[in-house]
Formats: C-alpha cells, structure tokens, sequence
C-alpha cells in the first residue's frame, strides 16, 4: 500500500458531466500538473462547482474513488464516476462543462498489486466499484485477474462496459433484481471464482456487509485480502481526524491517511457503520 | 507603485510576521500542509491539543456536516507531548512561529506539559485550551466557571515565563468576564472563540449522530457569533486578542481586526482550502494597499463609532 506523487490543490476545468444510468454520473476533469495516482487512490472535490460567489452551505468538500487518469504532457484528465446521494452530489451534477471543481489529490494509499502467480480478484459493490477500474487495468498486465460487480439493478453498475473493454479481464455481475448477470448478491461468483484458485489476492470496495463477507470468505480461504473503506472526512489528508475507523488491535486510523486501502484482517468490521 | 504594508503584529509577545495563525486541532503539527502552502507564509500556528500522554480520541462517528459548518467530536486525539517535542517539532521548518496548544484534566497536568515544553526551542509561546467541548472532563469544565478559570491560569502562569495565550469558550454567560479574569492572572492574551456546543439528530436511527453526542460547531455559521465575542472581549481588557471563528477569507479576518483582534486563526477552511492561510494573507496585504494603509496593526480597533 503505498502513496502517489505529492497531493496538489487545483481548479479544475470540467470537460464532461453526463448521467451514466441509475443515480449515477460520470465526470471529467482536466487538471493541470495533476502527479498521477495509483489505484485506489481518491482525491476531495468540491460539493459542486466553484461558485463566482463562495458558497459555504454544503460546505465540505466529498471524498471520491478516482476512476481512471489519461495523461498528456503537462495535463491530466481525470475521470470521476459518483452517485448522487445528497446535497453536495447533487451540486456536483449541476456542474457545467467550462465551469471548474475544487480538487485536492491525489490522496491515500493504493491497492498493493498482485504478486507473480496470485489471481487477482476483485469485488466490487454499488459506488464501490469505481475505485477497482485503475486496479483492474493494472492487475490484467501482471496475471490472471477477474472482476464482480454487483448492484441493485442492472442501471446502477457504474462503468461496467469500460470493465468489459479492459482485454483479458474477465468480469462477472450479479443484480439483486437479476437484470443483469446472476440474480443476488455478487458475492455468490466470488465464492466460487476463490473455491477454484490456488493463490489469489483479493479486494474489495463496497457496502460494508459486502466487504466483510468477502473478507471473512478470504481469511477462510488462507488468502490475503484488500478493502478499501469509505468514510465522511471533512479534509482527506490527516488533519481534521474525521475518518478515524476503530481497527483489530483497538486503535483508530484515519480512512484518509492510512487507507483508505487496509489489509482486511485489521479491520475491526463490528466498529463499522 | 506603492510600498508594500507592514503586516506585523505583537500577540502578547510573540512577534508575528503577519496576524494569520492557523487553528489549534484543524492544522495536524504542521507539515501536513507542506504540499500545498509554504509554512513560513503563515504569521504562526497553533498545534494540536497535547496533553501530557497520548490520546486516542473518541469513538466515531467524530464529525457531520451542518449548514454552513461542521459538527467535531474528536476527544483530543494527540500523540502526546513527548512525542511531539522528539518527532513533530524537530520536521517544522525554522522561522514558523509554533504556539503549543496545551491541554489537561486537571490544573496540574496543564502544569506538566508546560513545563516539558518551556524553553524547547521553535515554541514560541503556549495557547491554553480551556474550552474544549467534547472530552469528558477538563477543558471546557475550565472555561465556563470562573472559579475554576482562575485557579487554571494562576496554575499556567506560574508553570512558564513565556506568551500564554487563553483560549476561551463561548458557552458562556458574559465572555468578558472571562476574559478579565485572564488578564487578572497574567495570561498574555486571549484566543476566542472555541467551538459551540451543539448536536445533530439521524431521523433514520433516531440517534444523536456523533457518538459521543455533544460536539462542537465552526466554520462560517459561527463567524458573526465569534465577531460579537471577539467585540465584546476587546472593550474588557487591554491585553491582545486571537479572533477565531469561521474566519474564510481576507475580508473575514479584517473584520475581526477591526472589532480588536489583533490576528486571527483559521480553522475549518484549512480543511476545504489547504492553501487558504497563504491567500488570506495576500488579501490582507491587497486591502492595505488599497485602503492607503501602511501597517495592519492601525486596523486593530480602529471600528467607527
């Protein structure tokens, strides 16, 4: 688990910010001297875009996965998929192209990759799944790696069809309404995908009963496993320690400084929301 | 082209370059915002709370968002002043004034941590947390009954010769009472305000959000609460005063320096904006310019009647 290039604090243009089915929207960001993150890395933006005149109410900025990043030369696109849930998303959804977002990032620790000879499993649960596509794309390079995207309904899997681009990746999806996929819940092709792997590394990013089930599926299974944990965080880069998380061995981290990747055995999951 | 103003200012003895601090519990130990500010843009900052061991501070939920603020409970979490004086200090730039935020449960243990941190060098002058609102004793228990008030700074300020700053709490009945009795024990200056008691309510759960219940309210919903208290605590003793409260902009801290402060810290805006100390200070430095004024320090109670 380790950390990208040094966090910078910018203004970024938005070139994009469409629906992308369900609740669900998709951003893009041009951010200039952006360092790069690594996979499972998040960065704060701004609850809507930066007004002419402040606005302070919402005023937190919201932590977000940062889906995918194409570099050019001195800029970097950054895309970001979310989900409308409240006041500050909404906001977020307003955002016009030509506008700009407040954005400080990249921030946290990544998913460490897999290992020569390990599968790559990732599981990954409504809004969840945005921070597994950097890691997908990554994992594909290095050995066999597969995916399972669950959602409600088929509308609300984000970016399921960049899932399906990424060659070599095999992807599974399961809709509790069967819609698409598998009817339930995405842990069912997990557990059967872990059953028949040797060696796997496994990650998870999801609710947090889908975490823990999937975590406690690969403790049982010997093999090591990776959760990446939300929180509400009033800054994202240690100082406010709003996103404490009490963990196994009785103290707190901070889901934006030592996450929000962790090793799932640390976790103390009964501590959790 | 005009010369550029003079923004320094004394605070009780410690000689700031300019009157922008940042706040106690809303700026780590300072070199988490290297990446985005240059430290010695800002007049100085005050550290988190230490107290004399480590704490690991309350159980979460810690914060919620509130209209134009944010609720915090976070129980004092510091690595403890040994800890901070071997590992926090020795990576703070030179030429940073550092304020030590002090913190105790009882008079005695305020003592203490001074005394381990008096004469330690780069600490430029202590900061008395007398009014935290969410621990379960000690803090604001001091800064709400005067006679406890003045049994903590007669204990502080037998403990260390150097700038004592008392940072008071706003849930109080007449703040200038409290503040007199500070300058009475020889405290150097004030810092006013702390958080506002408040709480919030999940309808889902039916359960007070934070787990602790009780937290404390900033950002820019308590600005004109903190402007009045910092007015009224200005008219009640001559030693200076550290506005504090919701202060977001240039304009923000001006404002306060008109009302008496003679600096201002920032809080909850270092959270949205990282870099907001160091624009503050420009916007502080534009308006002199503009306003034909050649050192801030004339603002400082210069309100018309």
């Amino acid at each position: 688990m380790s950390r990208g290039g040094v966090p910078l604090r910018a203004a970024a243009e938005v070139l994009s910010n469409q629906p992308a089915g369900g609740c669900n929207w998709r951003l893009l960001l041009r951010v200039p001297g952006w360092p790069g993150a690594r996979p499972g890395q998040f960065a704060m933006l701004s609850p809507g875009a930066r007004a002419a005149c402040e606005r302070w109410d919402p005023l937190l900025p919201r932590p977000m996965a940062i889906y995918r990043e194409r570099a050019y030369s001195a800029e970097t696109e950054i895309e970001i998929l979310y989900k409308v849930t409240g006041r500050g998303t909404a906001l977020l959804a307003e955002a016009r192209v030509d506008q700009s977002v407040g954005v400080v990032g990249p921030l946290g620790r990544s998913f460490p990759l897999p290992a020569a000879g390990e599968d790559a499993l990732l599981v990954g649960g409504g809004t969840g799944i945005a921070s597994l596509y950097a890691l997908a794309s990554l994992s594909v390079q290095r050995g066999p790696t597969a995916v399972f995207l669950g959602a409600r309904a088929a509308e609300d899997l984000m970016g399921l069809d960049d899932f399906r681009a990424i060659p070599e990746l095999r992807v599974e999806v399961a809709t509790e309404d069967g819609g698409a996929g598998e009817r339930g819940l995405v842990t069912q092709p997990f557990e059967r995908a872990l059953a028949s792997s040797p060696r796997a590394a496994v990650y998870a990013c999801g609710p947090t009963p889908m975490m823990r089930a999937v975590a406690e599926s690969a403790a049982k299974a010997g093999q090591r496993c990776f959760v990446s944990l939300e929180n509400s965080m009033a800054c994202g880069f240690g100082v406010c320690l709003g996103c404490a998380v009490p963990q196994r061995d009785g103290v707190f981290s901070l889901v934006c400084r030592e996450g929000p990747v962790f090793a799932a055995d640390a976790v103390d999951w009964s501590g959790l929301a | 082209m005009s010369a550029a103003a003079d923004l320094s200012v004394d605070l009780g003895g410690i000689a700031l370059r300019n009157p922008v601090l940042t706040a106690s519990g809303t700026f780590g130990y300072g070199t988490e915002f290297s990446p985005f500010l240059d430290l010695r843009t800002l007049g100085g900052f005050v550290t988190k709370s230490l107290t004399l061991l480590p704490r690991a501070g309350n159980y979460p939920p810690r914060i919620a968002e509130t209209p134009a603020g944010m609720l915090n409970a976070i129980g004092l979490e510091n690595v403890g002043v040994e800890v901070f004086v071997r590992e926090k200090l020795p990576v703070i730039p030179e030429d940073v004034p550092v304020i030590a935020s002090v913190f105790g449960t009882e008079a005695a243990e305020y003592a203490e941590v001074l005394k381990r941190l008096s004469g330690v060098p780069k600490v430029a002058g202590f900061e008395i947390n007398a009014s935290c609102p969410h621990v379960k004793s000690g803090g604001i228990e001091f800064g709400q009954a005067p006679e406890l008030l003045v049994q903590l700074v007669r204990a502080v300020r037998r403990a260390t010769p150097q700038p004592l700053l008392i940072k008071l709490s706003p849930n109080v009945t007449s703040i200038a009472e409290m503040a007199r009795i500070c300058e009475g024990e020889g405290a150097n200056a004030l810092s006013l305000i702390n958080t506002l008691q408040a709480l919030d309510v999940n309808l889902e759960t039916r359960r007070l959000v934070l787990k602790n219940g009780l937290g404390g309210l900033s950002g820019p919903a308590i600005r004109p609460v903190a402007l009045r208290m910092v007015y009224q605590a200005a008219r009640a003793v001559r030693i200076p005063i550290c506005g504090i409260g919701g202060i977001s902009s240039a304009e923000d801290a001006l404002k306060f320096l008109l009302c008496g402060a003679t600096a201002v810290q920032l809080g909850t805006i270092n959270y949205l904006n990282p870099a907001a100390a160091a624009e503050i200070v420009d916007g502080i430095a534009a308006y002199l310019v503009r306003a034909g004024c050649s050192r801030v320090r004339d603002l400082i109670g210069a309100l018309e009647s």
